[in-house]
């Protein structure tokens, strides 16, 4: 049923026939067709993983994961039990979240700052040194690995929480900056000049005008970061030993000859839920934010 | 109150006194963007800089460490063959990703505009990105199993295959002798020509577990009979081998196989009849002459079993499609952002003015996405030149050599037993200086808008 | 003027910090070294022995579990010496590689190519192991100690072994085709046929992984080139365009044929080891026969339905043209990175047949040490695989094992293309020696 509603009067229901809808869903109907097909294709790998999780090595060895549904008995659990049993797991979940926090919430700080320097502070060589930063996009973090790797071991910071929150927040600077930057150079200039007026401290302004104004930038910052420091195997596998993250962790448990699908796929699914549940939560920012960052 | 450092000092009467200090706004303007940016430089000078530095000193010492050695390891880079391959690779990966990943992105955010339940279908197309790129190679690494009882694609493509047409019922046998000629894709005859009175043995073996009769029957040589021809289909194997042409004890007879009887000089087709159990068969009536028994070719059909998609041929596309598979969705996101911001009046306006839709697109549309799609463009042709993860879990050490990236041969030089770290860091270099065209452009853009 | 005394001031910080990972790297080895030596004197003080290790090893899950049984033995012995065993199955390269680069590695590490423990000892990584080989000698052979010295140094005990002569297959297959064990290799190939005239595709082939092709060469190779041949190729002695490589290559090439392997050639080029095992037992089988380790026997158990002496079984590598028996094994060795009395202490413990033991009665290791009963090993199989290798009158270690990193990639890179062109002998055989002659410069 279509509404129209004109103003200062009660909306105005217009009975579409039953017909005349029907048409307009038929016409659409290729469209959604498609989009169902391509929608189902796009999420059959990760319900094969779900399902490889879901059987036994001797099972998933033998024939392809699509066996389940010829036999469900032989879904089973027990290789999330065995993980989740497995204590060297459980530490390396709590080891990961701590540094995915650490490395969310750091690097958002200091791309803050530094973000509305680059907008909205003069001084010299600002837009240099700002081309010098995005420049810096383009390094791939392989390749300070050894390096870093050297650094942490004279400085004692090999092995910790904090060299790994270290590490992930400066790469997520770039971008960070980048992001941020453009996106608090789109803040209306008088309220900026309004509270400079009211005499307030740059610091102030930054924190009270600048920084709610930017929550969907750094909204989906946060998302991007988490979502990557999550999941970060090389840099765990190199710069961590005993606190490993949970990719690192897992990764180690690979038997020399084993398959290894009843490690990997269930421990894969399982921390793929975590970005997705944020993800889930946060779709509005996460689009705004994007959006403003690259449109202007 | 300006930090821009005009000075705007009230006169001063002349007096003999010291110069007064700089105005404090300048001084205290220079100081607060040093403080907002101290801790930036801080994390990226020693996390990213200093290493940058310190590769690229690395980079003109031996692989071990002790010697200086300029620029042989850059020399390594044109003359190793894998680096060359891995280069050759990223030229694709260059020229597909980057643009199939946008317009992949632009697709569905356009189509899913008018769809109501269009975050079902985006949450769908996000979930990739979720998982982590090395639990993606594996996903893959699985799905793209040649062998259609193990991996996902093949397996449906056999499957829809099976919808339209009939496997045979024996796809593996093969003759057991040389009397039977041809192939079993192209159907297999006895090449002995018979007379009616005359008895054909037609042997196979190599056939499978699963294709062997459920209730099987001990082969039997029928008797000839004298205006007929008739013949047995057996399995022409039993435990130890046994003698290869003779039917004998232990030895299967293939039953509801088709059988045909040929006209030797013609060739035409005269009969055809099913095997019984016990494999024997008889064509009734014959007229004399010369005639050929064949089994045709449908007794074999094997279904197209689907392509090699790890093999060297396919290897690089299969990359291509699962990293296209992870990466639409963040193209998708980002462009049905910026298509969300588009004013609808403009769209509607060039309707009214009767534009087309694809019309609307192209003029109106499209342009106003500009600035999103660059971005999207962008960023995927950085994360391009840098893919790893995928690479290294989807392909098998025998595709290493058609498929290997830069990313893949610094990690594998540096890393993986070879310790050629000097050799690792040249690579690394180059694969930075790869990056320069696009800061130039970057560059030029961001003066243009400023 | 300020810019550019901030930027002096960042290269300044670079450069410091530059000289500052670059002292502080070296340090502390010679600091353990130093340690190390004026202690070496008090070990028979045995209970005194005090102090901190890590030891680095491959093994995980259940054979971490083993592994750790044996470390219980040693903390038993040695009370006050904290162990901690850091297991890194797959990242066990990485570990060690950024570990000697970065100046802290562990302490000891178990390491199955002796061609890496050389070239680490090369680049004076590793500490000898010299005043444990006394004792070693007692328990081991001596071509076991010869396998990790380098320049008259020692570096390694074997501490785990492999007998890689072995081969496996499934008795149903080999039931329904009438086909027995064979003992010569024609006798192998008949089997091959008459199983492919069965129905079942004879031979399986995890050619993705490298190894797997290497270990057939070598059991081919040294069967029909003979142990000195073997020796000298091993070094480099004679170059891989050697006739009798290309004799071995040949033989090899015989059960390549694209409809004696399972899944066809290039479904073998995507078959890892894992799979290439299942896949032999699984119903209906993809291929009778897998050729590999004793190890594949523990996977056997763990992975598939089959059992060892219930589905599954094994035999010995057949002899060519009359070759005499001979084993090719592979083993892992423990070395060590840094000195210290409580490292030592654990060098020669491993050596003795009670620490052996400790892993033996579980399961799933074969052990080199001769003077072990193997009235321990749990079950039959085992016994018999163990004892072959460790009582072998012609025993060699796996030759890819024993080449330089760059060559053993070759080697796997090469015999994979092999794999999909059986009939190019030669031209595997030149690329072959081309790699060897630039890993061996």
């Amino acid at each position: 049923m279509a509404t129209v509603a004109e103003p200062g009067r009660e909306p105005v229901v217009i009975d579409e026939g039953v017909a005349t809808r029907i048409l307009r869903v038929l016409r659409r109907a290729p469209v959604h067709v498609a989009l169902a097909v391509i929608g189902v294709l796009w999420l059959m790998p990760t319900i094969g993983l779900l399902f490889t999780s879901l059987l036994t090595p001797s099972d998933a060895q033998a024939a392809g994961w699509w066996q389940v549904f010829s036999e469900p008995s032989i879904v089973t659990f027990e290789n999330y039990a065995n993980i989740f049993n497995d204590e060297g797991i459980v530490g390396a979940l709590w080891v990961t979240a701590q540094v995915t926090l650490g490395a969310t919430i750091l690097p958002i700080l200091v791309a803050s700052l530094a973000g509305y320097a680059f907008a909205w502070l003069e001084f010299p060589g600002r837009d240099w040194i700002f081309l010098g930063v995005v420049a810096l996009l383009v390094v791939p973090l392989q390749l300070s690995l050894i390096p870093i790797f050297e650094l942490y071991n004279a400085t004692g910071l090999y092995d910790t929480i904090l060299g790994l929150v270290f590490f992930h927040s400066a790469f997520a600077l770039p971008f960070g900056i980048f992001l941020l930057r453009n996106f608090f150079a789109g803040i209306p200039r008088d309220l900026l000049e309004a509270a400079r007026i009211d005499g307030a401290s740059e610091l102030r302004i930054f924190a009270r005008v600048v920084l709610p104004l930017g929550i969907p930038a750094i909204a989906s910052l946060g998302i991007f970061q988490v979502l990557f420091v999550w999941n970060d195997l090389l840099v765990g596998l190199v710069l961590a030993q005993d606190n490993k993250p949970i990719a690192p962790e897992i990764f180690s448990q690979l038997r020399q000859f084993g398959a290894n699908l009843e490690i990997i796929a269930p421990a894969a699914f399982f921390s793929a839920l975590v970005p997705l549940a944020i993800f889930a939560m946060f779709p509005r920012y996460f689009v705004e934010g994007l959006l403003a960052g690259s449109v202007k | 109150m300006s930090s821009t450092g005009s000075s705007t000092v009230a006169a001063v009467p002349p007096v003999t006194e010291v110069p007064p200090p700089p105005p404090p706004s300048r001084w205290r303007g220079k100081a607060i963007a040093l403080a907002f940016l101290t801790p930036a430089i801080f994390f990226l000078t020693v996390w990213v800089v200093y290493p940058a530095f310190r590769t690229l000193i690395r980079s003109f010492y031996s692989d071990q460490g002790g010697n200086f050695v300029w620029f042989e390891n850059y020399e390594a880079l044109f003359t190793d063959e894998q680096v060359q391959t891995a280069i050759k690779n990223n030229v694709i990966w260059i020229l597909v990703v980057p643009a199939g990943v946008t317009a992949l992105g632009l697709l569905f955010a356009v189509l899913t505009e008018r769809v109501p339940w269009a975050s079902a279908f985006k949450v769908a197309v996000f979930v990739p990105l979720a998982v982590s790129l090395f639990a993606v190679g594996v996903i893959w690494r699985i799905m793209y199993q040649q062998d259609p009882d193990r991996g996902a694609i093949n397996a449906g493509i056999v499957a829809i295959q099976g919808i339209f047409t009939e496997q045979g019922a024996l796809t593996t046998a093969k003759p057991s002798t040389d009397e039977l000629t041809g192939s079993p894709q192209g159907g297999l005859r006895l090449e002995r020509t018979l007379a009616p009175g005359g008895v054909a043995l037609l042997g196979l073996t190599a056939i499978k577990a699963g294709e062997l009769p459920a209730e099987p029957e001990q082969a039997v040589t029928p008797q000839a009979i004298p205006d007929g021809i008739t013949g047995v289909v057996w399995r022409d194997f039993k435990p130890g081998g046994g003698t290869p042409g003779e039917v004998e004890t232990d030895e299967v007879g293939l039953g509801g196989v088709t059988v045909k009887l040929r006209s030797a000089e013609t060739g035409d087709t005269v009969g055809s009849t099913t095997t019984e159990k016990d494999g024997s068969f008889a064509f009734e009536g014959v007229e004399s002459g010369s005639y050929r028994v064949a089994i045709g070719r449908e007794t074999f059909a094997k279904p197209f079993q689907g392509f090699n998609w790890l093999g060297d041929s396919l290897i690089t596309p299969s990359l291509l499609i699962a990293f296209l598979w992870v990466q639409a969705g963040f193209a998708m996101v980002i462009t049905a952002a910026g298509l969300a911001a588009i004013p609808r009046d403009l769209q509607e306006a060039a309707r009214t003015d009767g534009g087309t839709e694809w019309q609307v697109f192209k003029r109106i549309t499209v342009p106003l996405l500009a600035p999103v799609l660059t971005v999207v463009l962008v960023t995927q042709i950085i994360g391009v030149l840098k893919v790893f993860d995928i690479v290294i879990s989807i392909v098998p050490s025998s595709g290493r050599d058609s498929a290997t990236v830069i990313a893949v041969e610094m990690y594998e030089k540096s890393f993986s037993g070879q310790n050629r770290f000097g050799f690792g860091a040249a690579i690394s270099v180059f694969m930075f200086l790869l990056f320069v065209p696009f800061l130039i452009a970057n560059i030029r853009r961001f003066r243009r808008e400023n | 003027m300020r810019k550019h005394r901030l930027l002096l001031l960042l290269a300044l910080l670079v450069g410091a910090l530059s000289l500052l990972a670059a002292g502080c790297g070296g340090d502390d080895e010679s600091d353990e070294g130093a340690a190390g030596t004026t202690e070496a004197a008090t070990t028979e003080a045995e209970e005194n022995i005090s102090g901190s290790i890590r030891i680095a090893g491959l093994w995980t899950g259940g054979e971490g579990d083993s592994f750790k049984a044996v470390l219980d033995g040693y903390r038993a012995k040695y009370p006050d010496v904290t162990v901690t065993y850091q297991p890194a199955g797959e990242d066990l390269p990485t570990i060690l590689a950024t570990g000697v680069e970065g100046g802290n590695p562990p302490d000891l590490a178990s390491l199955s190519s002796p061609g890496v423990i050389k070239d680490f000892a090369e680049r004076g990584a590793l500490q000898p192991i010299d005043f444990a080989t006394e004792g070693i000698l007692e328990n081991y052979s001596q071509s076991f100690v010869d396998l990790t010295t380098f320049d008259g140094k020692t570096y390694g005990v074997v501490f785990k072994g492999a007998n890689k002569s072995t081969i496996w297959y499934n008795t149903k297959a080999f039931e329904d085709a009438g086909v027995e064990p064979p003992t010569t290799w024609d006798e192998f190939l008949a089997a091959g046929e008459t199983l492919k005239a069965s129905g079942v595709t004879p031979y399986s082939i995890g050619a993705a992984d490298g190894w797997t092709l290497t270990d057939l060469f070598e059991n081919v190779y040294l069967r029909t080139a003979g142990p000195e041949k073997y020796d000298q190729l091993a070094t480099h002695e004679i170059p891989w365009t050697d006739e009798s490589v290309k004799e071995a290559l040949g033989e090899m090439a015989k059960v390549f044929g694209s409809d004696s392997i399972a899944g066809g050639t290039s479904s073998a080029l995507q078959t890892d080891f894992p799979t290439s095992v299942t896949q032999v037992f699984t119903d209906p089988p993809k291929a009778a026969i897998v050729m590999e380790g004793d190890f594949v026997g523990t996977f056997i158990n763990t992975e598939t339905k089959a059992k060892v002496g219930e589905g599954a079984n094994v035999f010995t590598f057949p002899s060519i043209n009359d070759s005499p028996p001979v084993v090719v094994g592979a083993g892992d060795s423990i070395v060590m990175f840094k000195d210290s009395p409580a490292a030592r202490a654990m060098i020669e413990y491993l050596a003795t047949p009670e620490a052996a033991e400790l892993w033996a009665k579980r399961g799933g290791f074969s052990s080199p040490n001769k003077s072990l009963d193997d009235s321990v090993y749990p079950d039959d199989t085992t016994r018999k695989l163990a004892s072959e290798l460790a009582q072998a009158e012609t025993f060699r270690f796996d030759l890819s094992d024993l080449q330089p990193a760059a060559l053993n990639d070759a080697l796997f890179t090469e015999l994979a293309n092999f794999v999909k062109n059986p009939a190019d002998i030669d031209g595997v055989s030149s690329k072959l020696e081309a790699a060897a002659v630039k890993a061996y410069k």
